[in-house]
Protein backbone atom coordinates (compact mmCIF):
# COMPACT_ATOMS: atom_id res chain seq x y z
CA UNK A 1 0.00 0.00 0.00
CA UNK A 2 1.60 3.27 -1.11
CA UNK A 3 1.27 6.58 0.70
CA UNK A 4 -1.61 7.79 -1.49
CA UNK A 5 -3.63 4.64 -0.76
CA UNK A 6 -2.93 5.09 2.94
CA UNK A 7 -4.13 8.69 2.74
CA UNK A 8 -7.29 7.63 0.89
CA UNK A 9 -7.98 4.97 3.54
CA UNK A 10 -7.65 7.50 6.33
CA UNK A 11 -9.88 10.01 4.50
CA UNK A 12 -12.50 7.31 3.92
CA UNK A 13 -12.32 6.44 7.63
CA UNK A 14 -13.02 10.09 8.41
CA UNK A 15 -16.14 10.22 6.20
CA UNK A 16 -19.27 11.58 7.85
CA UNK A 17 -22.78 11.96 6.50
CA UNK A 18 -23.39 15.44 5.11
CA UNK A 19 -25.89 17.43 7.13
CA UNK A 20 -28.82 18.73 5.15
CA UNK A 21 -28.00 22.11 3.73
CA UNK A 22 -29.62 24.47 1.26
CA UNK A 23 -27.92 25.38 -2.02
CA UNK A 24 -25.58 28.31 -1.51
CA UNK A 25 -27.72 30.64 -3.63
CA UNK A 26 -30.67 30.20 -1.26
CA UNK A 27 -28.44 30.80 1.72
CA UNK A 28 -27.22 34.00 0.03
CA UNK A 29 -30.76 35.22 -0.63
CA UNK A 30 -31.86 34.38 2.91
CA UNK A 31 -28.86 36.23 4.34
CA UNK A 32 -29.62 39.23 2.11
CA UNK A 33 -33.28 39.34 3.21
CA UNK A 34 -32.44 39.01 6.90
CA UNK A 35 -29.76 41.69 6.57
CA UNK A 36 -32.34 44.04 5.08
CA UNK A 37 -34.79 43.35 7.91
CA UNK A 38 -32.04 44.01 10.45
CA UNK A 39 -30.78 47.22 8.76
CA UNK A 40 -34.27 48.68 8.32
CA UNK A 41 -35.18 47.86 11.93
CA UNK A 42 -31.94 49.26 13.32
CA UNK A 43 -32.25 52.44 11.24
CA UNK A 44 -35.84 52.94 12.41
CA UNK A 45 -34.83 52.48 16.02
CA UNK A 46 -31.91 54.89 15.80
CA UNK A 47 -33.61 57.84 14.13
CA UNK A 48 -36.40 59.17 11.93
CA UNK A 49 -36.84 58.00 8.34
CA UNK A 50 -36.82 60.95 5.94
CA UNK A 51 -38.88 59.20 3.31
CA UNK A 52 -41.90 59.00 5.62
CA UNK A 53 -42.10 62.80 5.41
CA UNK A 54 -41.29 63.07 1.70
CA UNK A 55 -43.09 60.13 0.17
CA UNK A 56 -45.35 62.21 -2.07
CA UNK A 57 -42.38 63.65 -3.93
CA UNK A 58 -40.81 60.22 -4.27
CA UNK A 59 -43.92 58.77 -5.90
CA UNK A 60 -43.30 61.02 -8.89
CA UNK A 61 -39.48 60.83 -8.92
CA UNK A 62 -38.90 58.07 -11.46
CA UNK A 63 -35.12 58.58 -11.49
CA UNK A 64 -35.05 58.00 -7.73
CA UNK A 65 -37.19 54.89 -8.06
CA UNK A 66 -35.00 53.44 -10.80
CA UNK A 67 -31.74 54.17 -8.98
CA UNK A 68 -33.14 52.60 -5.82
CA UNK A 69 -34.29 49.54 -7.71
CA UNK A 70 -30.90 49.14 -9.40
CA UNK A 71 -29.17 49.60 -6.04
CA UNK A 72 -31.38 46.87 -4.62
CA UNK A 73 -30.51 44.49 -7.46
CA UNK A 74 -26.81 45.40 -7.12
CA UNK A 75 -26.85 44.58 -3.40
CA UNK A 76 -28.54 41.23 -4.12
CA UNK A 77 -26.01 40.31 -6.81
CA UNK A 78 -23.05 41.31 -4.65
CA UNK A 79 -24.46 39.14 -1.85
CA UNK A 80 -24.83 36.18 -4.21
CA UNK A 81 -21.29 36.41 -5.61
CA UNK A 82 -19.92 36.88 -2.08
CA UNK A 83 -21.53 33.59 -1.00
CA UNK A 84 -20.52 31.89 -4.24
CA UNK A 85 -16.94 32.60 -3.18
CA UNK A 86 -17.40 29.99 -0.45
CA UNK A 87 -17.89 27.17 -2.97
CA UNK A 88 -14.99 26.09 -5.22
CA UNK A 89 -15.68 26.71 -8.89
CA UNK A 90 -19.05 28.39 -8.31
CA UNK A 91 -17.99 31.97 -8.87
CA UNK A 92 -17.50 32.71 -12.55
CA UNK A 93 -16.18 35.93 -14.01
CA UNK A 94 -19.50 36.48 -15.74
CA UNK A 95 -21.30 36.74 -12.38
CA UNK A 96 -18.70 39.14 -11.04
CA UNK A 97 -18.96 41.39 -14.11
CA UNK A 98 -22.74 41.33 -13.91
CA UNK A 99 -22.80 42.26 -10.22
CA UNK A 100 -20.29 45.07 -10.62
CA UNK A 101 -22.10 46.38 -13.69
CA UNK A 102 -25.17 46.87 -11.52
CA UNK A 103 -23.05 48.57 -8.86
CA UNK A 104 -21.48 50.84 -11.51
CA UNK A 105 -24.88 51.77 -12.94
CA UNK A 106 -26.22 52.43 -9.44
CA UNK A 107 -23.28 54.73 -8.65
CA UNK A 108 -23.58 56.37 -12.07
CA UNK A 109 -27.04 57.57 -11.06
CA UNK A 110 -25.47 59.49 -8.18
CA UNK A 111 -22.91 61.00 -10.56
CA UNK A 112 -25.79 62.08 -12.79
CA UNK A 113 -27.35 63.41 -9.60
CA UNK A 114 -24.59 66.04 -9.37
CA UNK A 115 -26.06 67.67 -12.49
CA UNK A 116 -29.64 66.45 -12.40
CA UNK A 117 -30.63 65.25 -8.93
CA UNK A 118 -33.30 62.57 -8.65
CA UNK A 119 -34.80 64.49 -5.73
CA UNK A 120 -34.40 68.11 -4.80
CA UNK A 121 -31.20 68.11 -2.67
CA UNK A 122 -32.04 69.11 0.88
CA UNK A 123 -30.93 68.69 4.45
CA UNK A 124 -34.28 67.15 5.39
CA UNK A 125 -33.75 63.95 7.37
CA UNK A 126 -30.05 64.49 7.92
CA UNK A 127 -28.78 62.05 10.53
CA UNK A 128 -25.92 63.27 12.68
CA UNK A 129 -23.77 60.17 12.43
CA UNK A 130 -25.00 58.54 9.23
CA UNK A 131 -21.48 57.49 8.19
CA UNK A 132 -21.02 55.66 11.51
CA UNK A 133 -24.46 54.12 11.27
CA UNK A 134 -23.83 52.97 7.69
CA UNK A 135 -20.60 51.33 8.78
CA UNK A 136 -21.73 49.84 12.10
CA UNK A 137 -24.96 48.39 10.66
CA UNK A 138 -22.87 46.53 8.10
CA UNK A 139 -20.80 44.72 10.73
CA UNK A 140 -23.24 42.10 12.14
CA UNK A 141 -24.29 40.76 8.71
CA UNK A 142 -20.62 40.69 7.67
CA UNK A 143 -19.53 38.83 10.80
CA UNK A 144 -22.37 36.30 10.50
CA UNK A 145 -21.59 35.65 6.82
CA UNK A 146 -17.84 35.30 7.45
CA UNK A 147 -18.53 32.91 10.33
CA UNK A 148 -20.39 30.54 8.00
CA UNK A 149 -18.32 31.09 4.88
CA UNK A 150 -15.05 30.22 6.57
CA UNK A 151 -16.54 26.83 7.49
CA UNK A 152 -17.15 26.14 3.83
CA UNK A 153 -14.20 26.35 1.41
CA UNK A 154 -13.41 29.92 0.31
CA UNK A 155 -10.53 29.61 -2.16
CA UNK A 156 -9.80 33.31 -2.59
CA UNK A 157 -10.14 34.69 0.93
CA UNK A 158 -9.31 38.29 0.12
CA UNK A 159 -11.85 38.49 -2.68
CA UNK A 160 -14.54 36.65 -0.72
CA UNK A 161 -13.96 38.70 2.45
CA UNK A 162 -14.13 41.95 0.50
CA UNK A 163 -17.31 40.94 -1.31
CA UNK A 164 -18.97 39.85 1.94
CA UNK A 165 -18.08 43.15 3.64
CA UNK A 166 -19.20 45.10 0.58
CA UNK A 167 -22.47 43.18 0.44
CA UNK A 168 -23.01 43.94 4.12
CA UNK A 169 -22.06 47.60 3.55
CA UNK A 170 -24.18 48.27 0.48
CA UNK A 171 -27.43 47.47 2.30
CA UNK A 172 -27.21 50.28 4.91
CA UNK A 173 -25.61 52.57 2.29
CA UNK A 174 -28.63 52.08 0.06
CA UNK A 175 -31.16 52.38 2.84
CA UNK A 176 -29.59 55.65 3.92
CA UNK A 177 -30.98 57.16 0.75
CA UNK A 178 -34.44 56.62 2.22
CA UNK A 179 -33.62 57.56 5.76
CA UNK A 180 -30.88 60.21 5.57
CA UNK A 181 -30.62 63.44 3.56
CA UNK A 182 -30.52 63.12 -0.23
CA UNK A 183 -27.60 64.81 -1.96
CA UNK A 184 -25.07 63.14 -4.28
CA UNK A 185 -21.88 64.39 -2.61
CA UNK A 186 -23.21 63.45 0.83
CA UNK A 187 -24.21 60.00 -0.43
CA UNK A 188 -20.76 59.31 -1.87
CA UNK A 189 -18.85 60.60 1.14
CA UNK A 190 -21.01 59.39 4.02
CA UNK A 191 -22.84 56.33 2.68
CA UNK A 192 -20.74 54.76 -0.08
CA UNK A 193 -17.27 55.20 1.47
CA UNK A 194 -18.29 53.35 4.68
CA UNK A 195 -19.60 50.50 2.47
CA UNK A 196 -16.19 50.21 0.78
CA UNK A 197 -14.50 50.34 4.16
CA UNK A 198 -16.81 47.53 5.28
CA UNK A 199 -15.34 45.50 2.42
CA UNK A 200 -11.86 45.91 3.92
CA UNK A 201 -13.22 44.91 7.32
CA UNK A 202 -14.77 41.84 5.68
CA UNK A 203 -11.29 40.67 4.62
CA UNK A 204 -9.96 41.15 8.16
CA UNK A 205 -12.92 39.35 9.75
CA UNK A 206 -12.67 36.43 7.33
CA UNK A 207 -8.95 36.07 8.05
CA UNK A 208 -9.55 36.19 11.81
CA UNK A 209 -12.22 33.48 11.58
CA UNK A 210 -9.99 31.44 9.29
CA UNK A 211 -7.14 31.70 11.79
CA UNK A 212 -9.41 30.59 14.65
CA UNK A 213 -10.91 27.81 12.53
CA UNK A 214 -7.54 26.40 11.53
CA UNK A 215 -6.31 26.46 15.12
CA UNK B 1 -12.39 13.14 -25.09
CA UNK B 2 -15.53 15.20 -24.48
CA UNK B 3 -17.60 12.03 -24.12
CA UNK B 4 -15.11 10.65 -21.61
CA UNK B 5 -15.24 13.91 -19.63
CA UNK B 6 -19.03 13.76 -19.64
CA UNK B 7 -18.98 10.17 -18.38
CA UNK B 8 -16.51 11.11 -15.65
CA UNK B 9 -18.65 14.08 -14.75
CA UNK B 10 -21.77 11.98 -14.23
CA UNK B 11 -19.93 9.16 -12.43
CA UNK B 12 -17.97 11.43 -10.09
CA UNK B 13 -21.05 13.46 -9.29
CA UNK B 14 -22.94 10.28 -8.40
CA UNK B 15 -20.04 8.91 -6.36
CA UNK B 16 -19.71 12.20 -4.46
CA UNK B 17 -23.44 12.35 -3.78
CA UNK B 18 -23.30 8.79 -2.42
CA UNK B 19 -20.22 9.68 -0.38
CA UNK B 20 -22.06 12.63 1.13
CA UNK B 21 -24.69 10.11 2.26
CA UNK B 22 -21.96 8.10 3.96
CA UNK B 23 -21.14 5.44 1.34
CA UNK B 24 -17.50 4.57 2.07
CA UNK B 25 -16.95 2.30 -0.95
CA UNK B 26 -18.07 4.97 -3.39
CA UNK B 27 -15.93 7.53 -1.61
CA UNK B 28 -12.88 5.29 -1.83
CA UNK B 29 -13.48 4.70 -5.52
CA UNK B 30 -13.98 8.42 -6.11
CA UNK B 31 -10.76 9.42 -4.32
CA UNK B 32 -8.77 6.72 -6.14
CA UNK B 33 -10.05 7.88 -9.53
CA UNK B 34 -9.51 11.51 -8.66
CA UNK B 35 -5.96 10.80 -7.47
CA UNK B 36 -5.03 9.32 -10.86
CA UNK B 37 -6.85 12.06 -12.76
CA UNK B 38 -5.16 14.84 -10.78
CA UNK B 39 -1.73 13.26 -11.27
CA UNK B 40 -2.29 12.97 -15.03
CA UNK B 41 -3.66 16.51 -15.17
CA UNK B 42 -0.68 17.99 -13.34
CA UNK B 43 1.80 15.96 -15.36
CA UNK B 44 0.27 17.21 -18.60
CA UNK B 45 0.48 20.84 -17.39
CA UNK B 46 3.75 20.92 -15.49
CA UNK B 47 5.70 17.90 -16.72
CA UNK B 48 7.44 15.73 -14.15
CA UNK B 49 7.10 18.05 -11.20
CA UNK B 50 9.05 16.65 -8.25
CA UNK B 51 6.28 17.69 -5.85
CA UNK B 52 3.60 16.14 -8.05
CA UNK B 53 2.63 13.43 -5.57
CA UNK B 54 2.53 16.02 -2.77
CA UNK B 55 0.21 18.16 -4.90
CA UNK B 56 -2.04 15.17 -5.56
CA UNK B 57 -2.27 14.27 -1.87
CA UNK B 58 -2.80 17.88 -0.80
CA UNK B 59 -5.58 18.13 -3.37
CA UNK B 60 -7.22 14.93 -2.07
CA UNK B 61 -7.14 16.31 1.47
CA UNK B 62 -8.64 19.58 0.25
CA UNK B 63 -11.37 17.68 -1.61
CA UNK B 64 -12.13 15.82 1.61
CA UNK B 65 -12.32 19.07 3.55
CA UNK B 66 -14.52 20.75 0.94
CA UNK B 67 -16.70 17.72 0.14
CA UNK B 68 -19.82 19.19 1.77
CA UNK B 69 -19.68 22.25 -0.49
CA UNK B 70 -20.30 20.16 -3.59
CA UNK B 71 -23.88 20.57 -4.75
CA UNK B 72 -25.42 17.94 -7.02
CA UNK B 73 -27.03 20.67 -9.10
CA UNK B 74 -23.57 21.93 -10.11
CA UNK B 75 -20.95 20.44 -12.40
CA UNK B 76 -18.32 18.37 -10.64
CA UNK B 77 -15.26 19.16 -12.78
CA UNK B 78 -15.20 22.97 -12.23
CA UNK B 79 -15.54 22.29 -8.48
CA UNK B 80 -12.75 19.70 -8.58
CA UNK B 81 -10.27 21.66 -10.68
CA UNK B 82 -10.85 24.90 -8.76
CA UNK B 83 -9.56 23.01 -5.70
CA UNK B 84 -6.71 21.29 -7.56
CA UNK B 85 -5.46 24.50 -9.20
CA UNK B 86 -5.64 26.39 -5.92
CA UNK B 87 -3.75 23.69 -4.04
CA UNK B 88 -1.10 23.28 -6.74
CA UNK B 89 -0.26 26.97 -6.96
CA UNK B 90 -0.35 27.14 -3.17
CA UNK B 91 2.07 24.20 -2.92
CA UNK B 92 4.44 25.72 -5.45
CA UNK B 93 4.44 29.01 -3.56
CA UNK B 94 5.04 27.32 -0.19
CA UNK B 95 7.77 25.21 -1.72
CA UNK B 96 9.71 28.42 -2.38
CA UNK B 97 9.91 29.31 1.28
CA UNK B 98 10.73 25.80 2.44
CA UNK B 99 13.21 25.06 -0.32
CA UNK B 100 14.98 28.37 -0.11
CA UNK B 101 16.09 27.73 3.45
CA UNK B 102 17.37 24.24 2.68
CA UNK B 103 18.94 25.15 -0.64
CA UNK B 104 20.56 28.23 0.84
CA UNK B 105 22.47 26.07 3.31
CA UNK B 106 23.32 23.44 0.73
CA UNK B 107 24.53 26.13 -1.64
CA UNK B 108 26.87 27.59 0.94
CA UNK B 109 28.35 24.17 1.67
CA UNK B 110 28.84 23.41 -1.97
CA UNK B 111 30.54 26.74 -2.48
CA UNK B 112 32.99 25.85 0.24
CA UNK B 113 33.70 22.54 -1.40
CA UNK B 114 34.34 24.30 -4.72
CA UNK B 115 32.26 21.92 -6.74
CA UNK B 116 29.94 24.56 -8.07
CA UNK B 117 31.30 24.49 -11.60
CA UNK B 118 30.66 20.79 -12.07
CA UNK B 119 27.31 21.18 -10.44
CA UNK B 120 26.19 23.85 -12.87
CA UNK B 121 27.26 21.81 -15.88
CA UNK B 122 25.21 18.97 -14.50
CA UNK B 123 22.24 21.25 -14.12
CA UNK B 124 22.68 22.53 -17.65
CA UNK B 125 22.17 18.96 -18.87
CA UNK B 126 19.19 18.54 -16.63
CA UNK B 127 17.74 21.77 -17.99
CA UNK B 128 17.95 20.41 -21.54
CA UNK B 129 16.04 17.32 -20.50
CA UNK B 130 13.34 19.51 -19.01
CA UNK B 131 12.47 20.96 -22.39
CA UNK B 132 9.84 18.26 -22.78
CA UNK B 133 7.72 19.80 -20.06
CA UNK B 134 3.96 20.11 -19.74
CA UNK B 135 1.70 22.00 -22.10
CA UNK B 136 0.95 24.71 -19.55
CA UNK B 137 4.63 25.55 -19.21
CA UNK B 138 5.04 25.52 -22.97
CA UNK B 139 2.37 28.15 -23.32
CA UNK B 140 4.13 30.50 -20.88
CA UNK B 141 6.51 33.20 -22.16
CA UNK B 142 10.16 32.07 -22.25
CA UNK B 143 11.30 33.99 -19.16
CA UNK B 144 8.39 32.69 -17.08
CA UNK B 145 8.88 29.11 -18.24
CA UNK B 146 12.60 29.32 -17.49
CA UNK B 147 11.86 30.67 -13.99
CA UNK B 148 9.49 27.80 -13.17
CA UNK B 149 11.75 25.16 -14.72
CA UNK B 150 14.74 26.22 -12.70
CA UNK B 151 13.10 26.79 -9.34
CA UNK B 152 10.14 24.40 -9.31
CA UNK B 153 11.11 21.50 -11.53
CA UNK B 154 14.85 21.51 -11.18
CA UNK B 155 14.70 22.54 -7.54
CA UNK B 156 17.32 25.34 -7.60
CA UNK B 157 17.16 27.98 -4.89
CA UNK B 158 16.33 31.54 -5.89
CA UNK B 159 19.99 32.47 -5.47
CA UNK B 160 21.23 29.62 -7.64
CA UNK B 161 18.64 30.26 -10.34
CA UNK B 162 19.47 33.97 -10.31
CA UNK B 163 23.17 33.24 -10.76
CA UNK B 164 22.39 30.78 -13.54
CA UNK B 165 20.43 33.45 -15.42
CA UNK B 166 22.85 36.21 -14.41
CA UNK B 167 20.20 38.39 -12.82
CA UNK B 168 19.72 39.62 -9.26
CA UNK B 169 18.00 37.44 -6.67
CA UNK B 170 15.25 40.04 -6.31
CA UNK B 171 14.57 40.03 -10.04
CA UNK B 172 14.45 36.22 -9.93
CA UNK B 173 11.86 36.29 -7.15
CA UNK B 174 9.73 38.73 -9.14
CA UNK B 175 10.04 36.51 -12.22
CA UNK B 176 8.95 33.39 -10.31
CA UNK B 177 6.07 35.26 -8.69
CA UNK B 178 4.87 36.51 -12.08
CA UNK B 179 5.34 33.09 -13.63
CA UNK B 180 3.17 31.49 -10.93
CA UNK B 181 0.55 34.19 -11.38
CA UNK B 182 0.54 33.59 -15.12
CA UNK B 183 0.21 29.84 -14.51
CA UNK B 184 -2.68 30.42 -12.13
CA UNK B 185 -4.46 32.58 -14.71
CA UNK B 186 -3.89 30.00 -17.44
CA UNK B 187 -5.23 27.22 -15.22
CA UNK B 188 -8.23 29.35 -14.30
CA UNK B 189 -9.05 30.13 -17.91
CA UNK B 190 -9.15 26.44 -18.86
CA UNK B 191 -12.49 24.77 -19.42
CA UNK B 192 -13.06 21.49 -17.66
Amino acid sequence: MNSRDQLISSLVGDLTIKKHSFPVIWVAILWWLLSWVYVVTATFLMGPIRLLHQYEGVLHAHQFQIESLIGLVASLFISIIAWYGSTPGALSRRYVYLAFTFVAVWLAFYVVGFFEPALEPSMVGKRDHCYLEAFIYSLPPTVVACFYIVRRYPINKIQTGFLVGLAGGIIPALFMQFSCMYESEHIFTYHIVPAIFAGVIGVVVLYIFNFINEK
Amino acid sequence: MKKRNKNDEVRWSTLMTNAQRGNENDYRQLLSELGDTIAAYLRSRFGDLDVLEDCVQESLMAIHKARDTYETSRLFRPWLFAIVNHKTIDMLRKRDKHHNVINEKMFQQKELMSIEADHLVDRENKFDKMQSCGQLLMSLPDIHREAILLTKLQGLSMKEAAEHLEISEGAMKVRVHRALDASRKLLKSERY
